[in-house]
């Protein structure tokens, strides 16, 4: 397949994972502002969802305050935001229309169709706040509709794994990125643990990548805490947003495509390692390394990764 | 005359270059005026593949690099014979009308001052007045090395007055066309005897005079090409010629040109 | 004007059936399917872009449902015209870039040719793979009366519309199943087979195994993206940018997820100027570095050609009865339109003095940008259009204001004439050449209107050829 097919399909299927990712925290976002008697951390909340989405700079180099409607329509419609849901959905669909014949009729009329919707939406919106838990829902359902019909509709050839490959890479970050930003509220401290504000906060993350119930399920309805977060958002294989699950994944469609091109890569070894240490791994050896510590390696190991696969199917510049 | 050329183009590049391509027209013309006994082009590094002969008769060559640091010489160097015949250019292999050379390029759009050059002449025939506008355009500016640039055009030179042999045979050029005469651009060698030191690349024109065909008219120096001319190639203008084309794929660095041409009359 | 449906009031014979099917459909069947049509069109993402000053949008192409029509016999002069055209055409072409003996012997005059902007000199004495510089040729045809079709002009760089020409049949039968089953209509869904076997015909000369052949288009950007990406997409061949090439050695490449793979033949939906910032604009970041050498050296094939514009240039187009005469020994079997050339004095004279009833041309323009339509212009047009061919005659040519015949359309409540054209598409390749039954009707919207351009309020419409 043309380098830049792969490359397309890759970047396509990570935006539609971003449009997702931002979705959800936009619901974390509404869900705390409902909240009475949270006011301080409220305020921390939405400065904290503009850098889990790494454009808080962006943001406020247009905006001078931080106040609940800016940051909604700066996530959902803003233009001038690289990272808002609409240019995300925009991005996807600009992506898969260059490569409009590499996925099914199928999957294009799911993308090109969210992308029509969207922009009638933003033209019909009127009150943002009001509508907001209507548009996300169809985000997240529009999200759902296409990654269905990529599983049901297209070919299983090699670019299908770079349409995975495109998803896990972009989940695996967002996932280490929204650890990182709260990764202060995962640390033991004698005053917080076990306190209202802890839970409240825990339960928060968890929802916002929408594993507030898987979390309940895999252990229980004990006490939350924070070793049992890092078990279940890093190490856990049963939730398909930790850590492993998503390097698993690029592991296992790294290799795939090694078999079906039958050529060796360097991206393809470097993620078996990693994948082969995450196993090995729990969480009390995370906590003693450092959480920061790991994610900030992790955050490093997958862009390395990410640079080696892009150099091989991408650039065609590998040595 | 038997003249002996070494011409060298130095690129420097700050960084390296993932890829480099170049087109390069280095060959001296082969043709009555002047015969080919040995030449050569060769290159330090990369992939030099003769890539085809054009329309105007200018063998190509194509010079490949990759991820390529440091400095690039292309050599040319050889051996000419040369013979002065009034500067009218016979035997020319090419396939081209002359025609095409009435079309005019951004560097070569005449301008009230070149119109006026040509008015003054008094038309008795063509040949003559090809004669009389070379040296009308030689009067036009003066020769300041160094006052203009590779993107000057002819109307540029002209109304600032000063210009180097590039310049003068845009002026040429552009008046011609505009008197509906072809006129072409032409890159080359001259020996100057009398400036041994100032040998180098040189650059003139040609007018297609009916009677005769292509002449050589060197306005920087008042007469036609002679025995002690080289003359490599042609096109519309100094861009259109340029012996050495090339391309940097994904390369942000800076590069610089240096040329030399060592140019000696052989016993 | 003449109307291709009723002629004394009476209905011509190929649109006997479909008249009294159109008249049958009860307005919300209409309306419902119209909708339907610009659903389906927009799922398909059938769109075109249309460029302003500010910024540029996507637009669907206006799809009227009723069908121009054209009997097998009317089919058969158009089709033996285009073919002669197109063969005449490349043997032009073929010609001026080698020997010229058409200027040699008196029949153009050389001016025309040499002069003329789009004679590219880099393709003087090449020799061009198969003698095909122009392998895809869509001619511009008016229909005046029952018995004459004319040729407005010629496309013989990139032309386009084809993809609508497809889709519209797709649309068609999937809306109207019954009418297809009824009337015996010739398909038009072989052409990207052809296209293909043509361009398969047109190798380069060191190209010893099957061709690998592409399409490179300008990018997403470009106004028919849609079509570069539907054509490859039935023609099972790559769509490719300029970067997803690269030469090495004078051999033409792609990047592929395998590593390199060598391509033999190009078919570019590019201009000329960008193919290659080595040998022509050097700003272009659409073009690949060193193709046109790598096609020069044998390596490689562009079609159509570099040059081949110069065939379409309207002042070629007034002596293009001569150039089929010269070549083929034949008379023209389609007319061209009546020609006044600006450059000749008398002409120009005729043409300053009746603007009013002349629609004026610039030589080398295109989609129906920079002409004049002298019925349909003030005092003040007409007199800076005049100033315009004063000051440079050679770039204007003039033609009577033609009427286009009509075909009627859906409009709000009946039926309803508006003007059409037709560009059926012929391709020719190494002692082979190619036609569907059918072509590309354009039609225009506006009442009365003659500009068919879909940049200009045109739409377009299924085109029927019925086998009798």
């Amino acid at each position: 397949m043309l380098s830049r097919t792969a490359e397309n399909l890759f970047w396509s299927a990570r935006y539609i994972e971003r449009a997702d990712s931002l979705a959800r925290l936009l619901e974390v976002g509404y869900r705390i502002s409902l909240i009475p008697n949270t006011k301080s951390g409220y305020i921390n909340e939405w400065e904290s969802i503009l850098e889990t989405s790494g454009i808080k700079e962006t943001y406020l180099q247009q905006n001078h305050k931080i106040t609940k409607e800016k940051i909604i329509s700066f996530l959902l419609f803003d233009t001038n935001n690289p990272s808002s849901i609409k240019n995300c959905i925009k991005n996807a669909r600009e992506n898969i229309r260059m490569v409009r014949t590499a996925v099914t009729l199928e999957v294009w009329n799911a993308i090109n169709s969210t992308f029509h919707d969207l922009e009638s939406n933003t033209r019909s919106t009127k009150n943002i706040l009001k509508e907001l838990p209507e548009i996300i829902e169809w985000v997240k359902r529009q999200v759902n509709l296409i990654r269905g019909t990529i599983l049901n509709t297209q070919l299983i050839n090699d670019g299908y794994d770079f349409l995975i490959l495109g998803t896990y890479f972009e989940r695996a970050d967002f996932t280490a990125r929204i650890i990182n930003v709260k990764y202060f509220i995962l640390l033991p401290s004698v005053n917080y643990v076990g306190s209202e504000v802890d839970n409240f906060q825990w339960s928060m993350m968890l929802r916002s990548i929408s594993s507030f119930r898987a979390f309940k399920w895999a252990y229980g309805e004990e006490q939350i805490n924070y070793i049992k977060i890092i078990d279940f958002l890093i190490l856990n294989m049963t939730c398909p947003r930790s850590l492993i699950f998503s390097v698993e994944k690029i592991n296992h469609h790294l290799e795939r495509l090694c078999k079906f091109y039958k050529q060796k890569t360097k991206a393809k070894s470097q993620v078996k390692l990693m994948y082969r240490d995450l196993k090995k791994l729990n969480a009390n050896e995370i906590s003693n390394i450092g959480l920061h510590e790991f994610l900030r390696s992790f955050i490093k190991d997958i862009n390395v990764i990410y640079s080696n696969l892009e150099k091989k199917y991408f650039f065609g510049t590998e040595e | 005359m038997i003249i002996k050329v070494n011409h060298k183009t130095l690129y420097k590049y700050s960084t390296e270059v993932p890829k480099l391509i170049q087109c390069v027209k280095l060959y001296p013309t082969q043709c009555e005026n002047q015969k080919i006994m040995e030449w050569e082009i060769n290159c330090n590094s990369g992939k030099i593949v003769e890539s085809h002969i054009d329309g105007l008769g200018h063998k190509i060559l194509n010079i490949y690099n990759k991820n390529f640091s440091g400095e690039l010489e292309i050599t040319s160097k050889g051996i000419v014979k040369t013979k002065d015949l009034s500067g009218i250019m016979k035997g020319l292999s090419e396939k081209v009308n002359p025609l095409c050379f009435l079309r005019n390029t951004n560097l070569t759009l005449p301008c009230k001052m070149i119109e006026n050059l040509t008015k003054k002449i008094k038309k008795r025939n063509l040949i003559e007045f090809a004669h009389e506008l070379n040296l009308s355009v030689s009067n036009s500016i003066k020769y300041v090395s160094g006052s203009t640039s590779t993107s000057t055009s002819s109307r540029e030179a002209i109304e600032q007055g000063e210009g180097v042999c590039q310049d003068y045979a845009h002026i040429l050029i552009s008046a011609a066309r505009y008197c509906d005469i072809p006129a072409r651009y032409v890159n080359g060698f001259l020996y100057d005897d009398l400036n041994a030191s100032e040998n180098a690349t040189h650059a003139w024109g040609e007018l297609f005079l009916k009677e005769v065909g292509w002449v050589g008219f060197d306005p920087s120096h008042k007469k036609c090409v002679d025995d002690k001319y080289i003359r490599i190639n042609s096109g519309f203008d100094f861009l259109d010629a340029s012996i050495i084309k090339g391309i940097k794929l994904n390369y942000n660095g800076n590069e610089s040109l240096e040329s030399k041409v060592f140019i000696e009359p052989c016993q | 004007m003449f109307n291709e449906v009723y002629k004394n009031s009476k209905v011509r014979k190929p649109y006997n059936q479909i008249i009294d099917w159109a008249k049958s459909l009860p307005e919300n069947v209409i309306v419902k399917k119209k909708n339907e049509a610009e659903s389906l069109f927009k799922r398909i993402g059938i769109t075109f872009s249309v460029y302003n000053n500010f910024d540029s949008t996507e637009r669907l192409i206006p799809f009227d449902m009723f069908p121009r029509i054209l009997s097998s016999s009317e089919w058969k002069t158009i089709e033996k015209g285009v073919i002669q055209r197109a063969l005449a055409i490349n043997a032009f072409l073929n010609d001026i870039y080698n020997t010229a003996e058409i200027v040699k012997a008196g029949i153009i005059p050389e001016d025309l040719i040499f002069k003329n902007p789009a004679y590219e000199i880099k393709m003087v004495g090449f020799k061009v793979p198969k003698n095909i510089y122009s392998p895809i040729i869509g001619s511009d045809i008016i229909r005046i009366n029952d018995k004459s079709f004319k040729i407005l002009e010629d496309n013989c760089r990139t032309p386009s519309g084809v993809s609508y020409m497809i889709e519209n049949r797709e649309i068609m039968m999937r809306m109207f199943p019954e009418l297809f089953e009824k009337l015996k209509i010739e398909t038009v869904e072989n052409y990207p087979t052809y296209l293909l076997e043509i361009l398969k015909t047109l190798t380069p000369l060191k190209c010893e195994n099957e061709p690998k052949i592409v399409i490179l288009t300008p990018g997403s950007f470009n106004s028919a993206y849609y079509e570069h990406s539907f054509l490859a997409d039935l023609m099972g061949v790559e769509l490719v940018q300029g970067p997803d090439l690269y030469v090495d050695e004078n051999i033409t490449y792609m990047k592929t997820t395998k590593g390199p793979e060598k391509v033999d033949i190009i078919y570019r939906r590019i201009d000329d100027n960008f193919i290659d910032p080595i040998s022509f604009d050097s700003t272009s970041l659409i073009g690949v570095p060193g193709l046109f050498d790598s096609y020069k050296s044998g390596n490689l094939n562009i079609c159509s050609a570099p040059g081949a514009g110069v065939a379409d240039d309207k002042a070629i187009y007034a002596y293009m009865h001569e150039i089929i005469k010269f070549y083929l020994g034949e008379e023209a079997i389609l007319d061209n339109v009546k020609t006044w050339r600006c450059f000749k004095a008398d002409e120009k004279k005729y043409v300053l003095n009746n603007l009013h009833k002349l629609v004026v041309k610039e030589v080398h323009g295109s989609g129906g940008y920079g002409l004049l339509i002298g019925s349909k212009s003030s005092k003040k047009e007409i007199e800076v259009f005049k100033k315009k061919i004063e000051a440079n005659p050679s770039n204007y040519i003039a033609q009577p204001i033609l009427d286009l015949s009509s075909v009627p359309i859906f409009s709000k409540k009946e039926l309803s004439p508006r003007h059409v054209d037709l560009r059926p598409f012929c391709l020719v390749g190494a002692k082979k050449t190619k036609l569907v039954s059918g072509g590309l009707t354009r039609v225009a919207l506006k009442k009365g209107s003659l500009v068919v351009n879909s940049s200009q309020g045109g739409g377009v419409k299924d085109t029927w050829v019925i086998n009798e």
